[in-house]
């Protein structure tokens, strides 16, 4: 790249203090060698991304869908098996209850933590005094890894001597569950978690949203007399929608791949109560080497991606305000 | 969105400082018990109820860097985070100021192309990746982790989305002086719009090393020997291992690696807000 560059900085020095015939040829010559240069030039620039992210990574999408009927152990050549990993895997009904776990989390995650979030943002969007320490604070579990969040949290979650039972006894009278060791509430545990770690990065993105609302459009509600909730229901939510809708975009579709907090906490137990798709999917190619199978299955993850994804953007038409 | 004046508005904003109160509390809250936790001597892990201890065991922290190496895990998560973040402001750089600036056949369409990878799911092109990475001999090897992030992976498409963004909007009269003069394309880029992008590129480093720090997969997929791994892998791996009772150097360990991003985050904030709204409201 800096070679080129080097040379084009000659070739202008040229074409502007040239004199004569002979030079005013060359600086022609120059000009065509310049407007060729001119025309690949772009394409340095995007080179090493097109190369990374367009061939590589488009190739690799392309070869997981092929390795998907395949019989594949890394080592000995792939042997074309046709649909059979993905007929196998709907018959398994292992793999419906990783289909299940995965759904369940999403369902007990995604909407509270935008519910929350959304909610969070509202109460940091004021102009008072501390009100940014606060928002800080809200932000540091989003900033640390989920490995560091996932230990802590196992710990807070240990059944005799953790500090969330011992909390629930002395404040609410409760016994807690057995949290990650139970089948029913280790899901449930790991959504928690997980809406604690995620809130601070939704309620930033709520919180750009809310401050981009022009203030004008509140003044004019309240001189049209409406209060406070009249000012929420039809200016606040409908200028947000755009927010609200890339949030539940991006939180659906991050929701689908937990990976790392089963790998932390539970390496999908107890009784594969907590075995999610990514999961199993990492399981299957790195622990078993079946990689055909596990790229089908990433597959099946990756239509599921998409569907809910398309689903959002048709039904974002009823609810969403494009002002 | 301000508040008047008046009785109610008073009680009303004594009740949101509570509210925030109790909010900051719970976030907080696992931050100070796994900071206790990792000061409290072995034999007083367990015992109910759960208190603070009676004396700090400070040595737990030398504990966990004497068995375990932590000092080369840290030296590890550094080196791919510092190098992978150049990686990507390089790349990313040089391809959104293409997208925002050159005319090219194909531009829009690759423009696309980029930001819909984002859509897809790191498990889809996990396992053919594995194996190019594998052809290349970087198994048990940085390099691994650091070189692709100087072909845009990562968060290169974020990366090329959020720059081309800025690129965007800076006025054109800028450059057409400089290209006037002559300067070369890369010039131009080099000297005049990366510096003026300052801001922008900082919101792209704290966020791509912060990705790369905190990553748990890369590490577990391409690392096998124990020098080679990072904090993350090392704190998983002590979770799992012989020592998963010794809380406390678990804990140890944990505060090590969130020490330096909270750091990084607190003096950086601006920059962390920046990056994340900008995502949010252009959607």
């Amino acid at each position: 790249m800096n070679e080129g560059s080097s040379d084009i900085d000659e070739t202008g020095a040229a074409g502007t203090s040239g004199r004569g015939p002979d030079s005013r040829a060359a600086s022609r010559r120059e000009a065509s060698r310049r407007d060729r240069f001119r025309r690949v030039e772009p394409y340095l620039f995007v080179l090493p991304v097109t190369i990374g992210v367009v061939i590589v990574t488009g190739g690799a999408i392309a070869a997981s869908f092929i390795l998907g009927f395949t019989k594949w152990d890394l080592v000995t050549a792939p042997e074309w098996i046709g649909i059979a990993n993905y007929r196998e895997a709907f018959a398994s009904d292992l793999f419906r209850q990783v289909l299940g776990n995965t759904f369940l989390y999403v369902l007990l995650s995604a909407p509270v933590s935008v519910a929350c979030s959304l909610a969070l943002a509202l109460m940091v969007n004021r102009r008072i005094r501390g009100i940014t320490a606060f928002r800080t604070l809200y932000f540091f579990p989003v900033v640390t890894s989920m490995v560091a969040v996932a230990v802590v949290w196992s710990w807070l979650y240990n059944p005799e001597f953790g500090l969330l039972n011992y909390l629930l006894r002395e404040l609410g009278g409760i016994e807690g569950p057995r949290w990650l060791l139970s089948t029913d509430w280790a899901m449930p545990a790991i959504a928690l978690m997980s809406i604690w770690k995620g809130i601070g990065y939704n309620m930033l993105i709520f919180l750009a949203g809310l401050q981009a609302i022009p203030e004008t459009l509140y003044e004019a509600a309240t001189i049209d007399g409406a209060g406070p909730v009249r000012r929420f229901t039809s200016v606040t939510l409908p200028m947000l929608s755009p927010t609200t809708f890339f949030v539940f975009v991006i939180t659906l579709i991050g929701s689908f791949q937990i990976f790392e907090q089963t790998y932390t906490m539970t390496q999908g137990g107890p009784a594969s109560s907590t075995l999610t798709l990514s999961y199993f999917i990492f399981q299957n190619a790195f622990q078993y080497f079946r990689m055909g199978y596990a790229t089908a299955m990433a597959y099946i993850l990756f239509a599921i991606t998409l569907v809910v994804t398309i689903a959002q953007f048709r039904l974002q038409k009823r609810w969403v305000f494009y002002g | 969105m301000v508040e008047r004046g008046g009785r109610g508005a008073l009680a009303g904003r004594a009740l949101l400082y509570l509210l925030l109160t109790a909010v900051a509390i719970v976030m907080i809250a696992p931050f100070v018990w796994m900071l206790v936790t990792s000061l409290t001597p072995a034999s007083e892990l367990y015992r109910y109820p759960p208190s603070l201890p009676d004396s700090l065991a400070p040595e737990n922290y030398t504990e966990v860097f004497g068995r375990f190496p932590f000092g080369r895990f840290t030296v590890n998560s550094l080196t791919i985070a510092v190098l992978a973040t150049v990686g990507t402001l390089a790349s990313a750089s040089l391809a959104a100021y293409a997208f925002a600036r050159m005319e090219f056949r194909g531009r829009r369409a690759l423009y696309w192309i980029v930001l819909a990878t984002m859509m897809v799911p790191f498990q889809v092109t996990m396992v053919p990746i594995f194996f190019v990475i594998k052809s290349l001999g970087w198994i048990d090897s940085h390099a691994a982790l650091i070189v692709p992030s100087y072909f845009g992976f990562g968060m290169g498409a974020f990366g090329v989305f959020l720059l081309r963004q800025f690129f965007a909007t800076v006025p054109k009269e800028i450059e057409e002086a400089a290209v006037l003069d002559g300067a070369s394309r890369f010039r131009i880029y080099w000297q005049i719009l990366l510096p003026l992008a300052t801001p922008a590129l900082a919101t792209l480093a704290v966020l791509t090393f912060m990705a790369n720090w905190n990553d748990l997969l890369g590490p577990v997929l391409y690392l096998s020997s124990r020098e080679k791994m990072t904090l993350t892998v090392g704190i998983a791996a002590l979770q799992g291992g012989e020592l998963a009772a010794r809380i406390d150097l678990i804990m140890a360990g944990a505060v090590v690696s969130i020490v330096p991003i909270l750091i990084l985050y607190v003096i950086a904030q601006r920059y962390f807000i920046q990056g994340i709204g900008a995502g949010g409201v252009k959607g």
